[in-house]
């Protein structure tokens, strides 16, 4: 998921020293996933902002950096923080509790009540010149309901299943229980799940 | 015997890779073997999130990086 030697402790201790080509390194593998994660939460001028005011957060504080957690889930969580506050700003909040979270699993109508399927998954067009997954208006599809999920839905399937971060990773840079980060990657899930069948069955978002 | 429904909704430890019971493992493999529809739930949700993958954003260009590079310390020129 990301070039190892970013990580290493020899690229951290030239980070420390402040040695700016190695910040421009870890500027250029980390800004485009960052950025993507802010997007999640607020809007792309916003996001420009939050990341660019977390560079220059980490840049000062990379000299006191412990390296208690990885680079990237550092980063990853002074962007998140940072969206947080501008939202507050805007008088909005991001709650990772599920339990605050609009809209249940998106497949559970599609059991029975002893919890057999009622409605099973259609068999998905996998190759091809024709592939589901490929189509052009599936991705548009995709993109409305990314864009209509909750935020915090959105986030973790950001985090984990786009840019493929790790599972405590996620939990650490966002200071959310195990628990509640597996609650709405499988809602998340569902969700999308639910639409690429439907479009399967029906052709349209 | 476990329920498709609590298959699914373990499914995403199994894809994940994640810690599950010895126990619970089995089960969930168990109702696997049996159920075509819970086997295909399964294929499919992993080739979902193999092609979301596919989305993650490539390394910022010279100029995004030039940018937030000034903006650190603006006095000062980049390397």
């Amino acid at each position: 998921m990301t070039e190892p030697d970013l990580e290493s402790s020899d690229f951290i201790e030239r980070l420390r020293a402040g040695d700016r080509g190695a910040f421009a390194r870890l500027v250029r593998a980390h800004h485009n996933r960052l950025l993507a994660v802010a997007r999640t939460l607020v809007n792309p001028a916003d996001a420009e902002e939050a990341v660019q005011e977390a560079w220059i957060a980490a840049h000062r504080a990379l000299p006191r950096f412990e390296g208690r957690s990885a680079l990237l889930t550092w980063l990853t969580r002074i962007v998140i923080n940072q969206a947080r506050m501008q939202l507050r700003r805007s008088g909005r909040e991001v709650l990772f509790d599920p339990q605050e979270s609009e809209g249940d699993d998106a497949l559970a109508h599609r059991f029975n009540r002893f919890g057999h399927w009622r409605q099973p998954p259609l068999n998905w067009e996998m190759a091809g010149p024709d592939a589901l997954l490929t189509r052009d208006e599936l991705q548009h599809c995709l993109e409305k309901n990314l864009a209509a999920m909750p935020d915090n839905q959105r986030l973790v399937l950001q985090l984990r299943d786009i840019q493929g971060m790790d599972f405590d990773a996620i939990c650490n840079s966002l200071d959310v229980s195990a628990s509640n980060v597996r609650v709405l990657l499988h809602r998340a899930r569902a969700r999308i799940f639910q639409l690429v069948d439907h479009f399967q069955e029906t052709g349209e978002c | 015997m476990l329920s498709c429904k609590h298959l699914v909704d373990n499914a995403d430890r199994l894809i994940d890779g994640a810690e599950l019971r010895p126990g619970q493992r089995f089960a969930l493999r168990a109702h696997l073997m049996i159920c075509r529809h819970c086997r295909r739930y399964l294929r499919q949700l992993r080739a979902l999130t193999a092609h979301l993958n596919r989305r993650a954003p490539p390394p910022a260009d010279d100029a995004q990086t030039h940018s937030v590079l000034q903006r650190l310390d603006p006095d000062q020129s980049p390397p």
